[in-house]
């Protein structure tokens, strides 16, 4: 598995295009600069809902319509950031495969893309039931202390990729 | 005046020592980034609401003291993990034209929040509260935080 994926991204790396912008000396800090941007927004706006969730920020709103609310800004910084990254790794395949720091963010995300799954279906399943209250189940507070734990995760290694710390 | 003022942190004993440590150095930038998102989250849900993109069924005057408390500690939290990366790397900081463009857009990004924006988003006002003037203050208060943070990644890019 591992030579399958070390595989594709030697692939890649040699792609006339990726070759391009990675020689570029404008156009990685340009998509870099995107990232951050829709990490801001993405993350952000996550960490206000998980406050929210918490009963430690953001309280005279009620949790539905926070999460209705703020979810399709949500997901436009996560399109962002998702785009840009996906572009950045296709630019320099060979700097990240032997990351640690960039395996660290990636299985953080997929963790914390489960913890959302899991809080969706399961404790926002009741969410009619505790709405405007300001300390709600246990279920909801552990998966917002979770979620901003792996967000801080993903962005704290994100930044790491820069050292080659480990290789 | 200014140099003198940079050559003076570069050689503190504190900033050498932050150089010194590698991994410090770099957790400290990587801590600085949370903040970020914690001061953009802050920043962001109440310029929605003032523009009508987000929470429109509670008063902007509402959820913008809800985000309060999240807007100055996630700028307190920048403020203290930032200073000690400028003043480690103060040259760099001093000879870079994005440190510049960052600082003069957080000085007017700092006075519009806490002077014309506070004012619109603190006023009452009736229906959801969305108006011209509040879309405005809502896209300006982005816009500058942007660019705030879009320099802030070119400075160790560019130098």
């Amino acid at each position: 598995m591992l030579m399958l994926i070390k595989s594709v991204f030697e692939w890649v790396n040699e792609f006339p295009s990726s070759i391009a912008i990675r020689e570029s000396i404008y156009v990685y800090p340009a998509i870099l600069t995107v990232h951050i941007v829709g990490m801001c927004v993405f993350a952000g706006l996550v960490i206000m809902m998980d406050l929210r969730l918490l009963g430690i920020g953001n309280n005279s709103t009620s949790i539905s319509q926070i999460q209705r609310r703020l979810f399709p800004w949500q997901m436009v910084g996560m399109s962002i950031s998702a785009i840009s990254g996906l572009v950045l790794v296709y630019t320099q395949p060979m700097r990240f495969y032997p990351n640690v720091f960039f395996w660290i963010k990636t299985v953080m995300m997929l963790v914390a893309g489960a913890n959302v799954l899991a809080f969706h279906y399961g404790a926002y399943r009741t969410v009619a039931d505790w709405d405007t209250k300001v300390k709600t189940p246990l279920g909801a507070r552990v998966s917002g202390i979770v979620s901003i734990v792996l967000w801080a995760l993903v962005i704290m290694s994100g930044r790491l990729i820069a050292y080659n710390w480990f290789q | 005046m200014m140099l003198s003022l940079f050559k003076w942190m570069g050689e503190l004993e504190f900033s050498k020592a932050l150089g010194a440590s590698v991994w410090q150095f770099a957790l400290v930038q990587a801590v600085h980034l949370v903040f970020l998102a914690v001061f953009a989250g802050a920043v962001l849900i109440v310029d929605l609401r003032l523009m009508g993109r987000a929470l429109t069924d509670r008063p902007v005057s509402q959820v913008a003291r809800d985000a309060q408390p999240w807007l100055i500690g996630g700028f307190i939290g920048l403020l203290l993990t930032g200073v000690p990366q400028m003043m480690q790397n103060a040259m760099r900081e001093y000879y870079s034209i994005f440190f510049w463009i960052k600082m003069g857009f957080m000085a007017l990004a700092l006075i519009f929040t806490f002077t014309l924006r506070r004012q619109v988003t603190l006023a009452a006002t009736g229906g959801t509260g969305v108006t011209f003037q509040t879309k405005v203050v809502g896209l300006v208060s982005i816009l500058l935080w942007a660019m705030v943070a879009i320099p802030a990644r070119l400075i160790g890019l560019f130098s």
